[in-house]
């Protein structure tokens, strides 16, 4: 088995070696944050992280960061043992989209359609892009866990 | 004739709502005959947006929130919750607050996994079996009544420590359930490792090899059933765990009766921790003091619930109110294994399946039988979907 700080210096070293530059940072001990700079970074890194057994995908996390930056963080937490190891991309808050990891990682569907659902970012190659959680009635520009969203909107509708 | 082939593929709805188990759930199962050829989940009828609704709390609130996502592991959302602000923070619990943490967290894995011992036994028509578990399981909820003053939401937590402590009366209380508890135990084990009946409903069915529960990323015991080393107490040992070590309980055939005897070894398992905890419990405080604002800052904290990893990322921005907190349950995880499972098997064992991976969701009411070619519609109730499942292997054997 693999150690906690071992995981975390190979999964170092592989993200400073990248192709592009990535930057990496460790926010605590048993974390590695590692900021891609491009969206197309996401599914080659992924695959490399797949091909060094660094981990699974354990969830995805979305950040809608407001109005001002006019952009949402999506953080994809691979584990294994104590480490986390967090890729950050960052999208445009209008029209952002991002590949589907099912390829790579079939049991990443229910993440990415949870995030579809609640940013309204879009997921590419979505096998199902239905609701998985929102009524199939939803109103179609509603995204729940953007920090704009009026809650106000549900209480009207039901 | 091909059109009319696919013509007469039967749909199958099964759910959303069925009062006996906890939450609702919907299941499209496309079947040909008895044999299951595609499923479909659909989730979201118990989504209540309790992450939207921490951002307009402030961090003792949504202690009191978090723990109510769930009725049976309701403890273990608030310890994630607890442990991962308390970093943030840079508070530490105490000693004794983080050990009574971990003694109540194992008590919940006791009630957890024998009422789902009871709920499987009840889906494969075994119903003795179903009463004397949840019978056996009030000794665990009394224990827990007795030591914080509630059946299901305990409240055990507060931020920066607990909340109740434990004198001797308390302590030899749970010594002596804890005896009856693993003589009962070790007598669920031996039924359902050989009582030849329930056997038929288990062994070989639903069977996940490691490298699918590995793809299929399934967490807790339904991995651990396959062989798949995954406890986050031993690989990431969190509040009291490193310095009571927990052994991982494995199974390696990945069927259904590898998930009955996994859950019921873990009970052996956790008596063993809550008798180690009690013989050797840390004096001390209860709790440390908390600030009210947070430095900003995020953690990602990860506990084992009973149904695998739960998964917590907290995101403060410096207020006395969280920007983010993300929750990830087990049963997702889990949930997806359910429908490619299911594919290949007989629609009997659909119930069994399910409740292998002990879902904390699933309530089927009714499934609905479309015939197009001859437009005829005829409801099921779950009831009757156990009872074809009972019936058929019961006609087949007797």
């Amino acid at each position: 088995m693999i150690t906690t700080e071992e995981a975390l210096t190979i999964a170092t070293e592989f993200a400073e070696n990248w192709l592009w530059t990535t930057e990496t940072a460790r926010p605590e001990q048993n974390r590695l944050d590692i900021t891609l700079t491009t969206p197309d970074d996401l599914i080659p890194i992924v695959v490399g992280l797949r091909v060094k057994r660094l981990g699974y995908l354990s969830a995805i996390s979305g950040l809608d960061l407001g109005a001002e930056v006019d952009e949402f963080e999506l953080l994809y937490h691979f584990c294994i043992a104590a480490a986390v190891i967090t890729l950050r991309l960052r999208i445009p808050r209008k029209n952002g989209s991002v590949q589907s990891l099912c390829e790579i990682i079939p049991s990443a569907e229910a993440f990415e359609r949870e995030i579809s659902e609640m940013f309204g970012v879009t997921v590419i190659g979505l096998r199902n892009p239905e609701h998985l959680y929102l009524p199939d009635d939803w109103a179609e520009d509603q995204y729940p866990l953007r920090k704009d969203f009026d809650p106000a909107v549900i209480r009207s509708s039901t | 004739m091909e059109e009319q082939q696919e013509v007469e593929q039967f749909m199958v709805p099964i759910g959303p709502q069925h009062p006996a188990l906890k939450e609702p759930g919907h299941f499209l199962i496309t079947v040909d005959g008895e044999i299951v050829t595609n499923a479909v989940v659909r989730l979201g009828y118990a989504h209540r947006g309790i992450e939207k609704a921490t951002e307009e709390r402030n961090w003792v609130r949504n202690l009191y929130l978090l723990e109510r996502i769930c009725g049976i592991c309701s403890h273990i959302h608030a310890t994630a919750y607890c442990l991962g602000l308390e970093r943030l923070a840079e508070v530490e619990a105490p000693p004794r607050a983080q050990a009574i943490r971990v003694l109540v967290a194992e008590l919940e894995r006791i009630h957890s996994h024998m009422l789902w011992l009871g709920v499987a036994a009840h889906e494969a028509g075994f119903d003795s079996l179903f009463m004397y578990s949840w019978r056996d399981r009030e000794t665990v909820m009394d224990l827990l009544e007795n030591l914080t003053g509630n059946r299901v939401n305990y409240s055990a937590n507060v931020l920066g420590g607990v909340k109740c402590d434990i004198d001797i009366v308390q302590a030899d209380t749970i010594f002596m359930a804890l005896e009856f508890l693993q003589e009962r135990t070790r007598h669920y084990l031996d039924v359902v490792t050989s009582d030849a009946m329930f056997l038929q409903r288990t062994r070989g069915i639903g069977v996940m090899t490691r490298l699918q529960a590995e793809v299929l990323g399934v967490v807790g015991p339904t991995a651990r059933a396959s062989g798949v080393h995954r406890d986050i107490r031993a690989e990431a040992p969190y509040s009291a765990y490193p310095s009571y070590p927990v052994r991982v309980v494995c199974e390696e055939k990945g069927d259904l009766e590898a998930r009955f005897v996994v859950r019921i070894n873990e009970l052996f398992e956790s008596y063993r921790i809550i008798r180690l905890i009690l013989e050797d419990l840390p004096p001390g405080e209860l709790r440390e003091k908390m600030p009210r604002r947070i430095r900003e800052g995020e953690t990602v904290s990860r506990v084992e619930a009973p149904r695998g990893e739960l998964f917590y990322f907290i995101k403060s921005n410096g207020t006395d109110k969280p920007e983010r907190i993300k929750v990830r349950t087990p049963t997702i995880c889990n949930m997806m294994s359910v429908v490619k499972l299911a594919i290949g098997h007989q629609l009997a064992d659909v119930p069994m399946i399910l409740a292998g991976i002990d879902p904390c969701f699933s309530c089927n009411d009714r499934m609905i039988i479309l015939e197009r070619s001859h437009a005829k519609q005829e409801v099921w109730s779950w009831e009757r979907l156990r009872q074809h499942g009972i019936e058929y292997y019961h006609g087949n054997h007797s």
